[in-house]
Parts: C-alpha cells; structure tokens; sequence
C-alpha cells in the first residue's frame, strides 16, 4: 500500500485525498466528542485521552524504527487509533489500561502485519478488546459521576435500560449527562462528527444507516425484557458505544468492504451481532466485538458479494442464449 | 541417510538448532494449551520427553523389519504405547496434573512433533542416536514450553510458581486475566516468533555481509 | 435443547481453533487459498462427524463391555485411521468427483488432532453415540468456520506488503490471536437460556 489513497467516486476534485488528509478529518470530527468528555468527567477524562494517544504514536515511532521501516506517524493514523481507544474506555480506569490497549492495538494489531492497510481489525478496537479481557474489572466498571466527577458506583444507563427501568431524559442523554466511557456520553458532540465525515465525503452513510437501523429495530422488537415489539430504538441506540462505532469505527476502510452493497451487510451484521452479545451474551454491551466480528467477514463479503458489471447476463439467460446459437 | 553429528551433537541440536517449536514449528497445539503455567509446562515437556525417547527407540529397533508402505500405521502403534504408559502412570501419581493437562496428554500420540522424528530420524538411524536425538528434541519442547508457560503465567498472574514456591510474595502489578485466555497464548507465542525470526534474519544478513 | 447448546459450543463460544486449541497445523498449513480450505473443511466435516459416531460405538460396544478404557488412546487412533482409510476406498469407488476433491486431504486427517480431540471430549462430556455425532458435527463446522474466515484474511495478504520474515507461523498466530479476541464476544451467549 502506498501512503496515497485514491477515492474515485464523483466528482473527481482534481487533489487526491492523502491518508494524512483522511486522518486529519477523522481528528477533527473527533473534536467534539472529546471536549464532550472533558467538560463532563473532567480532568481524568483529559488524562486518559492523553496517555492512549501518546502511547499509540511512541508505540508506531518506536516499532518503525526497531524493525528500521520509514516511520509513519506523521499520517495521524496513529493519533486516530489513540483517541478512538481512549474514547472507548470509562473515565475512572487506571493510566496503564490506555497505554498497554494503545500499544496493543498499534503493534499487534496493525503494524506487526505491515502497517497501515495490511490490519484486517481495526486496531482501537482491537485494543479496547485486549484491555477488557486483561482487566475486566477496569473497563466495565471505572464509571465517574458527570460534572460532579466523584466515583459513580451502580449500573450504567445501559444495564439498567436492558432491565426495563427508565434511564432518565432524552435530553440527557443527548448531551451526555450520564454515566458512561468517554465517547458514548455525549450523542450530540458524536453525531456531530460524524455529519462532519458524511459532509467532507470521509465515509460512506450505508454503514452507520444500517449498523444503527437494525439495532434500532432489533432493540423495538427485544428491547423490553418479557414483551415483544415494546422496546425503545431511540434510547437503544443512545445508550451504549454504537453511535460511536457505527460513525468511526466500523466505517474504517482497511477493515470494512468496498462495495456499497458489502457495507449494508457490514452494517446489518454489525447491528445483529450486538443485539446478540446485548442481550443474551456475557457482556454489557456488543459494539467492539460485533464490528471486530464483522472486521473479519470482511474479506468473505468482498469475495461474495461483488457488483454486478456492465452486461452481467445472469447465468440461466447467457445458458438460454447460448443454446439458441446466440453467442 | 544416516546422520553424521558426533553423538553429544544429537542431543544438542534439538535445544536451539532443530528447536521443535521455533525452528520447525511443529507441534502447536499442546504448546498452546498447556502453557498457562510454568508447571504445567514442565509436566508436559517430561511427558514429551519420555514419550519421544521411547517411540524413537521402538522405531530405530525395528526399522530393519518394518515394511516401507504400512510404516505410518506401525509408527502410530509404537507412539501409542508410551502415551497410554504415561497416561497410566500420570494418572496414578499425578492426578491433578493429570487433569489439568486434560485430553493433550492422549492428543500427545498425534502430536507431528512425534511421528515427524520417528519418520525423519529414527526410522534411519541407530538405536542409541534415536535415543539422544529423541532426548534432545523433547527437552529443547520442554524449555519452549516451560519459556511460554512462564512468560504467561507471569504476566497473567502477577508471579511465578513453582511447586510451593512463588516469586514474588506479591503480585507486581495488576495481572492481566487475558494471558492465561487462548487469545494471550497465541498472541505470545506469535510474537515470540515474530522476534527470533526478525533475529535470525538479521545475524543471516550480518553473516553474509562478513563473508561478502 | 441439548442439541443448539452443543452446536453453539462448538461453532462459538468454545470453537476448537479459538478456544480450545485443536487442529492448529493444518489450520495454519491449509489456509493460504480459500478453494484448498473449503475442501479440507468438507473433508474434516464428514471424516469428524462419523470418526465420533465410530469411535463413540467403540466405546460403548467394545471399551466399556471389556474394561478396556485404559486402551482408549491406541484403540481410538487405531479406529480413526481405519475410518480415514475406509472411505478413501468406499470414496474412490462411488464417487470419483468427490474423492478428486477431497482425496489429498484424507490422510492428512488422520493426524489432525481435532478429530482424536473431538472423540476424547466426547468420552470426558459423557456424551454417548447421538450427542458425540453432534459434537463432532459441531466442532467440525467451528473449524470450518474459523480456517475460511483465515483463509479470507490470508488471500488478501498476497496483495500486500506483508513483512516477508514473519508471513509464516508469527503471523499466523498473532492473527489467530485477534480472532479469537473477537470470538470472546461470544462467550455466555444464551446460557441463561439453555441452562
């Protein structure tokens, strides 16, 4: 892979988007969410945010130049990965849960295989999954209160939405007065985001569209325990790390596929397997795993679900035809 | 062919030369499952090791009146028999190791580190150098598994153990629970590789330019 | 019940490459092309199935009556490589096609530890002739799963820059390590359920 990534859809504005380009975008639109969390939890928020991102950006300077490759950090991919893993984790968890899942996620799971382009998972969340099976107890737990910042302890609006009980106003959880990780706090500063790629053309609506419409509808059919077709989507999809993921981290384009068509399955999939994990799985909430699963589908849906070219003839009609002495 | 190393060369060469796990990478499985622990590595290795010896030397004995077309089958038996000697005797003294090695102790019989030496050695050299090559390719399988086991162990648990003994007293650090998982263990035992092949290449490339 | 339970064990949530580590050499040495892959998948899921259904009536009809459980190892491996032999032959004559498609694979089955793996499970869960069919079903389908999901991942790499000194077994490994992280999603799924 060269450092230079084409996009080719119409119109052809005559400067190619470099991936530094790309990455810089991604940055920005991730701006919000990050003041978001800093206004809300404070200090620690700021804390954690820092040290992920200082220790993805070291970890690619030092492996690039143990194994003497040209060092890439200057791409910004790094500092993407970073945020996005900081974003990811509760407010409250020891500095070493950022680093060690920001190192992880740069060398094992992306520049081991060669760097950027070569990872077949997204590498932050690659990181989140690494840290979460190292320390369980930090990541699902380590909640602040908002604003006031003191230790919250009690379920998060998430646990206790999937029990039926009421998770306070919509309004809250718009902006993000409540108990959570970093970026899933504040729906508000996360939509923002990630108008501001759809705006610019950085990533594709079908995804986030389908990720967050089958959650949505899966969360109306299951979403209240013992009744069917009671649950409510829009709270199902506010609560939780999907809006987060459905924008910035299933929509990364190493690890998602490249037809319109693969990136609606990527997105049902995604949407399904977190429904699953959800409700009926071991962990609170799905996301990170259900787009790391569909990370690895990817390259099955790229095989099998290929657009159709000009001329397709479907393969009983080009069997007819070429009975009748057609060619 | 036969082999031509002095006899302390066939016992040597399976420590790093022809290491079972890193240079041939065979035998994966076991080397994964069982390496949670230190110990556990160890009792593992030591059945290894005896299965490995005896199998080399059944095969080295009867390698003159074995058929060349039905020899897998007849090396299959011959590798069976110490692997239920160990289970048995396992079973007796060591039960609860016994049950944590759990179904790789029998899954040591299909084990391509075992039929690999019975067809690539034993199978054409004399009984005593099957025993040492036998002897020297289990225990450098031990010291892998023993590495990996302690790396795991340690960094999943915060300390090492061994028997009753631990170092240190107390955990240095918040273990990580994912090491001892199967997502640690292929993990650690990728980047174990990852680093002695990036190594190896290297001392190959400064070899070269010497010798250039 | 017992039969989605014992299916989502071994297609999920203990899925023998991720979870349980069985048959890793052939899951690392047959998955470079998808086509190669998909054919060892057909051959281990037929050879699985039966080699438990086999080795289970074994047990029950032969092991057990005797009191000969202490032989199982020999008895077991003895069965499955007169299994993998049989329908190579019965393969050979009835179904030429097929046999070309699965023939290079059978005899590398008979020392894939997944299959004895699956068998000796079979003998720990006290499963019986049904239930150990079905896990051996089960777990075959995991692996099929799990080495084309590999093999999709491995096709794409021969279009990239992949550092040449590490594309054999570290890569592997660490690949297989990142797959079975997203795997543990799984785990727990529906045991409030089944249980």
């Amino acid at each position: 892979m060269t450092d230079r990534l084409l996009i080719t859809s119409s119109p052809h504005i005559r400067a190619p988007k470099t991936v530094r380009g790309i990455m810089l975008d991604v940055v920005i639109a991730l701006v919000p969410a990050c003041v978001a969390a800093v206004i809300f939890f404070g200090v620690k928020a700021l804390m954690v945010l820092v040290a992920s991102t200082v220790s993805a950006v070291v970890s690619e300077y030092l492996y690039e130049k143990a194994v003497k490759r040209p060092v890439t950090v200057g791409d910004f991919s790094a500092v993407v990965t970073g945020v996005l893993l900081g974003l990811t984790l509760p407010p409250g968890v020891p500095l070493y849960v950022p680093i060690v899942g920001s190192a992880f996620a740069i060398v094992i799971a992306k520049q081991i295989f060669g760097g950027l382009g070569t990872n077949f998972v997204n590498p932050a969340l690659a990181g989140r999954a690494f840290v979460l099976a190292a320390w369980p107890l930090h990541v699902t737990s380590a909640w602040l209160n908002p604003l006031t910042m003191d230790a919250a302890t009690g379920a998060t609006p998430l646990h206790a939405f999937k029990g039926g009980q009421a998770v306070g106003s919509l309004t809250d959880l718009l902006i993000g007065n409540r108990l959570g990780s970093l970026g899933e706090t504040s729906a508000v500063a996360i939509l923002l985001g990630g108008i501001y790629l759809l705006v610019r053309g950085v990533i594709d609506y079908r995804i986030p569209v389908a990720y967050l419409g089958t959650l949505g509808l899966g969360v109306f059919v299951f979403g209240k325990p013992g009744a069917l077709f009671q649950g409510d989507p829009l709270r199902g999809i506010l609560l939780g790390g999907a809006l987060l993921g459905a924008f910035f981290m299933a929509t990364d384009y190493v690890t998602s596929p490249v037809t319109p068509k693969g990136r609606t399955y990527f997105g049902i999939g995604a949407g399904l397997i977190t429904l699953l994990i959800r409700y009926w799985g071991d962990y609170p909430e799905g996301v990170t795993y259900a787009i790391l699963l569909m990370n690895l589908a990817t390259p099955l849906i790229d095989r099998f679900v290929v657009p159709k070219y000009y001329g397709y003839m479907h393969d009983v009609e080009a069997r007819r035809r070429a009975r009748e002495g057609g060619r | 062919m036969e082999s031509k190393r002095s006899l302390i060369g066939e016992f040597t060469k399976g420590l790093i030369e022809e290491n079972a796990t890193f240079r041939m990478a065979i035998g994966m499985c076991p080397t994964l499952a069982v390496t949670t622990s230190l110990v556990n590595g160890f009792w593992m290795g030591v059945a290894v090791i005896f299965v490995l010896t005896f199998s080399n030397v059944f095969v080295s004995i009867l390698r003159k009146v074995t058929p060349d077309e039905i020899r897998i089958p007849i090396f299959v038996i011959l590798i069976a028999t110490p692997v239920v000697i160990v289970e048995l005797v396992m079973n007796a003294y060591l039960p609860e190791m016994y049950r944590l090695l759990g179904i790789f102790v029998p899954l040591i019989v299909v084990n391509c580190l075992i039929i690999a030496r019975a067809e690539a050695f034993a199978y054409k050299n004399s009984v005593i150098r099957s025993a040492l090559d036998g002897l020297g390719i289990g225990t450098g399988f031990m010291i892998n598994l023993m590495v990996i086991g302690a790396i795991r162990e340690f960094l999943g648990t915060g300390r090492l153990a061994f028997g009753s003994v631990a170092f240190p007293a107390e955990p240095l650090f918040e273990p990580m629970a994912v090491m001892l998982t199967p997502p640690g263990g292929f993990v650690t035992l990728g980047v174990l590789m990852a680093i002695l092949n990036i190594l190896v290449r290297r001392a190959q490339l400064r070899k070269a330019k010497a010798s250039a | 019940m017992k039969f989605i339970s014992i299916m989502l064990a071994g297609v999920l949530t203990s899925n023998f490459i991720f979870m349980q580590y069985l048959g890793l050499c052939a899951f690392v040495g047959i998955s470079e092309q998808f086509e190669t892959a998909l054919g060892m998948s057909g051959a281990v899921l037929f050879v699985m199935t039966f080699a438990c259904t086999v080795a289970a009536a074994f047990e029950q009809f032969i092991l057990v009556p005797f009191g000969l459980q202490y032989l199982r190892t020999i008895a077991y491996i003895l069965v499955i490589a007169a299994f993998v032999q049989l329908v190579e032959i019965f393969l050979k004559k009835t179904a030429p096609s097929l046999y070309k498609a699965l023939g290079i694979y059978l005899p590398l089955i008979t020392t894939n530890c997944a299959v004895l793996g699956a068998a000796m499970l079979n003998v720990k869960n006290d499963y019986g002739i049904l239930w150990g069919t079905v896990n051996g079903l089960a777990g075959a389908l995991g692996w099929s799963l799990a080495i084309l999901i590999f093999a999709g991942i491995r096709e794409r790499w021969k279009f990239m820059k992949i550092p040449e000194v590490l594309k054999g077994f570290p890569l592997a490994l660490v690949s297989t390590g990142l797959m079975s992280l997203a795997f543990l999603g799984f785990s727990g799924l529906f045991k409030t359920i089944l249980k």
